[in-house]
């Protein structure tokens, strides 16, 4: 192993990169603009419905509820209304994603302590606004009913402590396939460092397919320094993005980040020296760029979907699926940078997926190693 | 001194294809080698089992005395090549072109930086350290590849087809760095398929089809695969001279071909042949404004022995 020369391909493939600026802009920026377009395609936000209000009680009691489902940053009260079929105008126009409607009996109920009658009607076309909606009012109502009624016991001369509140909690219908921003983005983050992976592959792969690599090979720069002089400089961009995507999910997404970012910065480390290495292990076996374009989606991202438990839980795979999974750098990343991110928890837990990164980048290197000769044909 | 290239029944198979096909040859120190050959005929195949970067099916080849099998680390160091397809990277600049292949050959910073500017002054591009390298025209680029190609100062170097596509000048002051090379003591083999770049060359080989057909000096090879001599016509009417020479099958003629603007034609006895030519040529109102014999060139050797 020769120190100069495996600066002499790091510096070479760095001045590819920043050789202009749409090739630096790609190969660092690729994976921020990545996270901005999934957590926008894949997360919803819930703030500030617009729903409509039909009060047919018209009580204090009923003004008190509509007050108390309005006040946070929920839901808005877009406008209060007389009759269903303006409901149905409003809820037609995308005006309001629901409508509460309160029944005249409400406050009378309440007091009877019979329930709440009222009705959410929800748009159908925009399910997860509507349910969001839902879940909201029921536990609003909840909170409204427990305080009517402890009041109302109350003065009934008994302890409150002594009846269990209503349980008014409504299961509402949910889209699977759409998370909140918190628990997805950390997940997301693990799959769009990957990034610099597929950046690797195709600059060896660039080598080959532009004739490049024979003259490499010519010279007397080893197998080894040549893969590791390569991967330097994506590993750099990788770690770049490292610092970069985290603010970016606590400042734009407001995610919140309770772990170490020391121990993330170190185990994301390991991760881009073990994704690399499966990024070189493609560029080694793949003959042209686009041949390494496809295999590194099918190897870096595609399992990133299925197997990195960030949309289906890893439990729920068959066998095969499951021990695949354990191959994949991202899989162990993706369980580090969430449990960094959310319980923010350390490596007296975290330590059998570092052991693994580490494994995975020793045995692809050696993989890759093995089977790049200097040789052609 | 032990010969630069010593090859021993050299042989490259690809399944059932034999692209190199039990080649002997030897190259001097100091000189240029040609190989020469058609397209596809194993020139690129024979430098890269030179180089160590494929394995001979069967024979070996000695590179400055020591066999390449086993030795390839010692021998890239001392060795350069320029290959075949381009050999430096386009969407670098000159010095970073420069720096890279110096660095790759473990120049130390100092030795570095005074072997670039001599290349600089060799490629004849001072001025232009930060063009882009696709910018370059290809006669400036050929050069630049060439200078990048012995910044490590190799004993022996190798040129797979460096002037194909470059203009013809341009081709002359590439040549004019080979033989500056030459006369600083350095070994070149070079492929090629222009003929007039093997005229210049002090050895060479054809090849065709993977097997050697002829080696030897230029005038060796001229005067062994010649069977006859050349005459040398300059007509009113080239392109009709031919089509009559080629059919008057009493004159026994071996070749007729079009030579720029004259019409070359081999033949035995060819001096014997001059008056029935002249008579021929007449009869169908040719007018004849040059008529000599004259020394073969490679090309129409070359041309006699592909048929
Ligand atoms: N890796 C390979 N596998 C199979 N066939 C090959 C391989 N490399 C070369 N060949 C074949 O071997 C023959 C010789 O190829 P080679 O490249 O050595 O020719 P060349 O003289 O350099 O031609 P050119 O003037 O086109 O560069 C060709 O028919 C080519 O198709
Ligand atoms: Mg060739």
């Amino acid at each position: 192993m020769s120190f100069r020369h495996i600066l002499a391909i790091t510096r070479k493939e760095f001045n590819h990169i920043l050789r202009d600026r749409s090739t630096m802009i790609l190969v660092v920026f690729t994976p921020l603009v990545m996270l901005l377009l999934m957590a926008y395609a894949l997360t919803v936000e819930l703030q500030h419905i617009p729903i409509a209000i039909l009060d047919y009680d018209r009580s204090a009691t009923s003004r008190d509820f509509v007050q108390q489902i309005v006040s946070g940053n929920d839901l808005d009260l877009y406008a209060q209304v007389g009759s269903i079929a303006e409901i149905e105008d409003l809820l037609m126009h995308g005006d309001v994603k629901a409508a509460l409607v309160i029944d005249p009996n409400f406050s009378r109920d309440l007091l009877a302590m019979r329930g709440m009658p009222m009705q959410v009607i929800i748009d159908g076309t925009e399910p997860e606004s509507g349910g969001f909606a839902v879940e909201h009012i029921a536990s609003r109502a909840e909170e409204f009913a427990n305080k009517a009624l402890s009041t109302q016991i109350q003065m009934m001369g008994f302890s409150a402590d002594a009846l269990n509140p209503l349980d008014l909690r409504i299961r509402t219908w949910y889209n699977p396939g759409l998370k909140p921003r918190n628990d997805l983005i950390p997940g997301l983050i693990s799959m769009v460092l990957g990034m610099p992976a597929l950046s690797v592959a195709l600059a060896l792969a660039h080598e080959r397919e532009h004739g490049t690599m024979e003259q490499l090979m010519a010279t007397p720069i080893g197998r080894g320094e040549l893969l590791i002089g390569k991967m330097i400089p994506y590993i750099v961009a990788g770690l770049v993005n490292v610092v970069i995507l985290p603010l970016l999910a606590i400042s734009w997404f407001n995610v919140p980040f309770n772990g170490s970012f020391p121990l993330f910065f170190a185990l994301s480390a390991l991760f881009m020296f073990a994704v690399l290495s499966m990024g070189i292990i493609i560029g080694v076996f793949m003959k042209s760029q686009a041949a390494a374009m496809g295999v590194s989606f099918l190897m870096i991202f595609f399992p990133g979907f299925f197997l990195t438990g960030i949309f289906f839980p890893i439990v729920s795979m068959p066998e095969i699926m499951r021990l695949e999974s354990l191959g994949m750098p991202g899989t162990h990343y993706a369980t580090i940078t969430r449990g960094i991110f959310l319980p923010g928890v350390g490596m007296e837990i975290l330590w059998p997926y570092a052991v693994m990164l580490v494994l995975l980048g020793f045995s692809f290197t050696g993989i890759a190693s093995l089977f790049f000769k200097k040789k052609l044909g | 001194m032990t010969p630069a290239i010593i090859t021993n029944n050299l042989t490259k198979r690809f399944g059932d294809f034999t692209a190199v096909n039990g080649i002997n040859f030897e190259a001097k120190r100091g000189e240029i080698f040609g190989f020469l050959g058609p397209n596809g005929s194993g020139k690129t195949t024979t430098i890269r089992m030179m180089l160590g970067l494929l394995a001979p099916s069967a024979g070996d080849v000695q590179a400055l005395g020591i066999s390449v099998k086993g030795n390839q680390a010692e021998l890239q160091q001392r060795v350069g090549y320029m290959s075949q397809r381009f050999s430096l990277y386009n969407d670098l600049t000159v010095q970073q072109n420069l720096q890279f292949y110096g660095a790759a050959y473990g120049l130390n910073n100092t030795d570095l930086k005074s072997r670039i500017q001599d290349a600089l002054v060799m490629a004849g591009l001072e001025g232009r350290e930060n063009a882009k390298t696709k910018d370059l025209s290809g006669g400036w680029r050929q050069r630049l590849a060439l200078s990048a190609a012995i910044l490590h100062r190799p004993e022996l170097i190798f040129l797979d087809e460096p002037t194909a596509g470059v203009d013809p000048i341009s081709r002359r002051a590439f040549w004019d760095l080979l033989y500056q090379l030459v006369a600083d003591g350095v070994s070149v083999f070079v492929t090629t398929h222009y003929m007039d770049e093997a005229e210049h060359c002090h050895r060479l080989a054809f090849i065709q089809r993977g097997n050697i057909i002829a080696r030897g000096t230029p005038a060796e090879i001229k005067k062994n695969m010649m069977q006859g001599q050349v005459l040398e016509i300059a007509s009113s009417d080239a392109v009709n001279t031919i089509k009559i020479l080629r059919a008057a099958e009493s004159l026994d003629l071996q070749e007729v071909e079009l030579y720029g603007s004259l019409v070359h034609v081999v033949a035995q006895n060819v001096e014997k042949k001059k008056k029935d030519i002249q008579k021929l040529l007449k009869k169908e109102k040719i007018q004849i404004e040059d008529m000599a014999v004259i020394e073969a060139s490679l090309e129409d050797v070359f041309i006699a022995s592909m048929k």
